[in-house]
């Protein structure tokens, strides 16, 4: 029996999630604030892991586990593949987004980005603000990812980049 | 009221009834009167600054509807002229057109207001009106970087408005 939910609803609900958190929760820690959301992901991630490997075999190594990832557990959350994975064959891997879902609708100021093209400097200006604002909302995805391959037993760190809106890359470093 | 699924806005676009650069200008205001976005195309003569701008449109829009539902001939009970009615209720009007521009209005029940100048062959617009709003509701409501009630400023939703009006008479 499949339960569908709005994505609207979904959208909506994360976005008060990560406004929650960095400011009533933890005004100025952002850093505490980033770490409690992620766990909010891992524990999403650990659940799903279960739901969706649930008829399969078990994977033979990390690199069939990410591919998983790449295709049908993304296919689950999003509606579509990663579009680029990319691997050092040492135990990292970067999968790339080229218009992540929570990211779509995102945009910034057109103004405060061109006055901090043509200031340059390292001062926290409204475009670094809105980065900054943005790189919140991609903890909860990296914490899904942590969460479903430590439920597979890899232990792994997931980081977050955004390229240029709404194309993002994640990170994953396997623990040897 | 329409559900979305995935990333795709829908409806899709209605066809354009004649070729592109008609659109004048457009504004939008929110229920307080604040002018959320005003963007214009091509704007030949402008006699106001822009704040008095803003706000003899919100009060002419404000006028003309209290006017039109008070001298609606079909409905039987008529507060006084100049009494505030809540969004959709009492008849709305949705355009006028003089020799020179057409202007067309809509306004959602959360009090959202759009208005667009055209040229004055331009059809219905209420259609385009419809799609102008989904994607506010895409670009800036679901915008996390967005706080309802301050004027609009998102790159996205700029460009996506100016794609569409380009295409649209």
């Amino acid at each position: 029996m499949v339960r569908e939910v709005s994505e609207s609803c979904l959208d909506n609900l994360l976005t008060e999630v990560v406004s929650c958190y960095c400011n009533r929760f933890y005004p100025n820690k952002h850093d505490l604030a980033a770490r409690r959301i992620e766990a909010i992901g891992y524990q999403v991630g650990h659940q799903l892991s279960e739901r969706y490997t649930m008829e399969r075999p078990r994977f033979n190594d990390h690199l069939e586990a990410i591919k998983f990832i790449c295709k049908d557990f993304w296919l689950e959350l999003f509606k579509k593949h990663i579009d680029n994975l990319r691997t050092n064959h040492r135990g990292t891997f970067v999968l790339q987004d080229n218009k992540f879902c929570w990211l779509a609708h995102m945009s910034i100021d057109p103004l405060a980005d061109s006055s901090k093209s043509a200031d340059g400097s390292a001062s926290p200006t409204a475009g670094n603000k809105a980065t900054h604002a943005m790189k919140m909302h991609l903890y909860f995805p990296c914490g899904i990812l942590r969460g479903f391959l430590s439920n597979l037993g890899i232990l792994c760190a997931v980081s977050a980049d955004i390229l240029t809106l709404p194309t993002c890359a994640f990170t994953i470093r396997i623990k040897a | 009221m329409q559900f979305f699924g995935g990333s795709e806005i829908s409806p899709s676009p209605p066809v354009p009834t004649a070729s592109g650069n008609n659109g004048h200008m457009i504004y939008m205001f929110n229920r307080n009167g604040v002018c959320l976005l005003y963007r214009e195309w091509n704007r030949p003569l402008r006699t106001l600054n822009a704040q008095q701008d803003h706000k003899l449109m919100f009060g002419l829009l404000f006028s003309l509807k209290s006017l039109t539902a008070k001298m609606d001939p079909t409905s039987a009970e008529k507060g006084n002229l100049g009494v505030p009615q809540l969004p959709g209720q009492g008849c709305s009007f949705h355009s006028f057109r003089t020799n020179t521009y057409k202007l067309s209005f809509m306004e959602s029940p959360s009090g959202i207001k759009i208005i667009l100048v055209t040229h004055p062959r331009t059809g219905d617009l209420r259609d385009s009106l419809k799609y102008i709003y989904n994607l506010y509701v895409e670009y800036v409501v679901k915008n996390p970087l967005y706080t309802p009630g301050s004027p609009i400023r998102c790159q996205l939703f700029n460009t996506t408005l100016d794609q569409y009006m380009r295409g649209i008479a």
